[in-house]
């Protein structure tokens, strides 16, 4: 029965997959791929990594959908126009290309249906090393929290949990170098719409709530710093929908803090950590637990605050030219 | 069959269809989620070998590397959006495209 669950979530993910790539309509492929990462939310339940399901289905699927709808606002109005205007031209143009793209098509799906029974192969036969829960199961107690997620991420392998926090300010200031800082400059008006007021009030202290709750949880169960800070982050979100964007109410100076002390912080405690005699980021067993939390509610706060700043400029980024249209 | 070896079949599937839609696919939105599912691919491996390791829990390690690893997955693909947006607001194109 349960082998039966996980065939048909299996045949799901990979026909939602095929499907979001196939769909003739880009806003088809986007609301496919967010159903493609509920499904490997659910597969990832089913396997017992509940921390990942969570992380997949809050960024991954809606987060990253978030950004897709918001590109497409753009992409398509004006792409419709552009492409009855390609078909006309494609259309005076003598079709002599089918038969030269039909050569590149065949080898392509040659070369991908090669390449699956290698990958096929490649997953069936990988060794079984017996893998690290033996080692994260004896250190645990030593770790200062109980559940084995939390303890590999901000101890074990903190190393890595801050580079990853340095990793998210990197691409926001990729994307604030690709688009142009405009972020600070948008003036502030509210929404006059009751219903998304009414929304805003509602929803901001509950996933404040909510993302606070999942970031004690994280100690004992799943739950952590990164499913925290896109609840906050989706705070941000909605706020800036709301027409009431964060980083320009706030100042700059408290939105650079915001963004920064996840990072900053952690280096510092691991720079402390060096000056008493230890390793970096090697926590003292006596008061891991609650340095653990501290570090975890910093990494939240700039993690949320990185999120809603790329939402916010991305959002901006082609209000710019139209702007500049509309006055012309 | 047991459970772990489903999806690690499965996975070598999506894998493989992410590879085919950055290849097939033309507009940039669809590379983008050609790549996410291409990594789908790559984190289910990973969480499905876990499970197969699993003792009291299943193995932290991977469930670890693969929530930093989604972490990484959907900044870097912001940052592709950013790009496929500028490139789009400059040059009206939403694909690459080399016949002129």
């Amino acid at each position: 029965m349960s082998v039966l669950i996980d065939i048909i979530l299996a045949i799901l993910a990979v026909y939602l997959a095929l499907q979001s790539l196939l769909a003739p309509r880009l806003t088809q492929s986007v609301f496919l791929f967010f159903a493609f990462g509920l499904a490997l939310a659910l597969a990832w339940i089913r396997l017992g990594a509940v921390d990942v399901a969570i992380t997949e289905a809050a960024i991954a699927a809606g987060f990253l959908g978030v950004l897709f709808l918001d590109a497409l606002r753009d992409f398509s109005p004006r792409g419709s126009e552009k492409k009855e205007n390609l078909e006309a031209v494609q259309n005076a143009l003598p079709k002599n290309n089918t038969k030269s793209l039909l050569l590149p098509g065949m080898a392509l799906m040659l070369g991908l249906g090669l390449f699956l029974l290698i990958a096929l192969e490649a997953v069936w036969k990988i060794p079984d090393g017996g893998g690290l829960t033996a080692a994260a199961e004896a250190l645990l107690p030593e770790s200062g929290v109980e559940h084995p997620v939390t303890a590999v991420l901000l101890n074990f392998r903190a190393y890595d949990t801050w580079l990853e926090i340095g990793v998210i300010l990197l691409g926001l200031l990729a994307v604030f170098a690709v688009g142009g800082i405009k972020i600070y400059r948008k003036p502030v008006m509210a929404t006059q719409d009751p219903l998304l007021r009414q929304v805003i009030l509602f929803f901001t202290p509950v996933l404040f709530l909510f993302g606070a709750f999942l970031l004690y949880i994280g100690k004992t169960g799943p739950g952590g710093a990164f499913q925290a800070a896109v609840l906050w982050g989706a705070i941000g979100i909605l706020l800036h929908l709301g027409g009431r964007p964060v980083f320009s109410m706030i100042p700059r100076w408290l939105g650079q803090l915001l963004l920064t002390i996840g990072l900053g912080f952690f280096l510092i405690l691991g720079f402390l950590f060096i000056a008493g005699g230890a390793t970096l980021f090697e926590y003292p067993p006596a008061h891991a637990g609650v340095l653990i939390l501290i570090v975890e509610t910093m990494a939240a706060i700039s993690i949320a605050a990185a999120l809603t700043a790329i939402f916010a400029n991305l959002n901006q980024m082609n209000e710019g030219p139209n702007e500049i249209e509309s006055t012309n | 069959m047991e459970t772990y070896q489903i999806y690690t079949l499965t996975s070598a599937v999506l894998f493989v269809i992410g590879i085919g839609g950055i290849f097939a696919s033309k507009h940039f939105i669809k590379k983008i989620i050609a790549t996410m599912i291409m990594g789908g691919g790559v984190f289910l491996t990973f969480v499905s070998l876990a499970e197969r390791d699993a003792l009291a829990f299943a193995d932290p390690v991977p469930h670890a590397l693969v929530i930093t690893g989604i972490v990484v997955a959907v900044a870097s693909a912001a940052f592709a959006l950013a790009l496929a947006r500028r490139i789009y607001q400059l040059t009206g194109e939403e694909s690459f495209t080399d016949d002129k």
